[in-house]
């Protein structure tokens, strides 16, 4: 199944290396969509048809957390599936993402962690 | 005395350009004369400075030689001919990302530390100002495709 992706990361060159790590990983891809923050991540929800966002935490202007408690606040977007991609190390931190039902991917990864996150959240 | 992390920040280190760049470190019998006795200050190197606060306050300077700066944009990038801005960028990423796994370290007690994003820092900068009263430990990585030098400052707070 072809899925358009959301890579919301502040960082250029991160942004470029989820999205060939992405195309490598064996995924079907049919478009990837970056927002350079929460605040443009939730532009992008609104414009564009994303089934699978992959969020950074620590972020200018509004950080992955905030931006996916609106996410899972809004009804339209509720149930795409988000894995956060992230160097965080605490484990309470951790712990509440993963209680939220959004995955979590620790920098640095393989293309082979993030494709079973991804299938892991949003399935084959 | 405080503890050296140098063994552990090593280690991330390693996983950290294996995972990111594919580079593999070299056992200190492969690596030749010049590397042995080079001193990073006096070379023509790019720094990334990422600092931190918390449990502990301070900051981790990652610098490469100039093969290894060219190397660690095309590996991650999956580019031929990167940018300055690419590769200034991937250093960056990649300081970021062993910052980010080493300043766990320091947690204490539920307290941990924040990092604040990576800068680059140009050849002749001195980067250990402000570091002055601060722990330091200072050693390199040798990888397959260059030198990596790593220098962490910290203060337990």
């Amino acid at each position: 199944m072809k899925r358009n992706y959301l890579i919301v990361e502040d960082e250029p060159t991160m942004r470029m290396v989820i999205r060939k790590v992405l195309l490598e990983s064996g995924l079907e891809i049919d478009k990837i969509y970056e927002a350079n923050n929460g605040k443009e991540g939730l532009q992008a929800l609104e414009k564009f048809p994303i089934d699978v966002m992959l969020v950074d935490i620590y972020m200018p202007v509004m950080d992955g957390m905030e931006m996916l408690d609106h996410v899972m606040s809004d009804p339209r977007f509720e149930n795409i599936p988000a894995v956060v991609v992230s160097t965080e190390n605490d484990e309470n931190r951790i712990d509440a993402i993963i209680r939220k039902g959004i995955g979590f991917v620790h920098k640095p990864f393989t293309k082979e962690l993030l494709k079973d996150q991804i299938i892991k959240m949003a399935g084959e | 005395m405080e503890k050296s992390f140098q063994n552990e920040i090593r280690k991330i280190a390693h996983k950290t350009f294996e995972v990111t760049c594919y580079m593999f470190a070299l056992d200190e019998m492969e690596m030749d004369e010049e590397s042995l006795i080079s001193d990073h200050t006096t070379e023509e190197t790019v720094s990334s400075l990422v600092t931190f606060q918390g449990a502990a306050e301070g900051g981790m300077v990652i610098s490469a030689d100039e093969e290894l700066f060219d190397a660690i944009a095309a590996n991650m990038l999956g580019i031929d001919v990167a940018t300055e801005e690419e590769k200034e960028g991937a250093l960056c990423e990649i300081a970021n990302i062993i910052c980010g796994n080493t300043v766990p370290l320091f947690a204490k007690d539920g307290n941990i530390c924040i990092i604040n994003p990576p800068k680059i820092i140009k050849n002749g900068e001195l980067y250990s100002d402000g570091f002055e009263q601060f722990y330091e430990e200072s050693f390199h990585v040798s990888l397959d495709e260059g030198t990596a030098y790593i220098s962490i400052f910290y203060k337990r707070v």
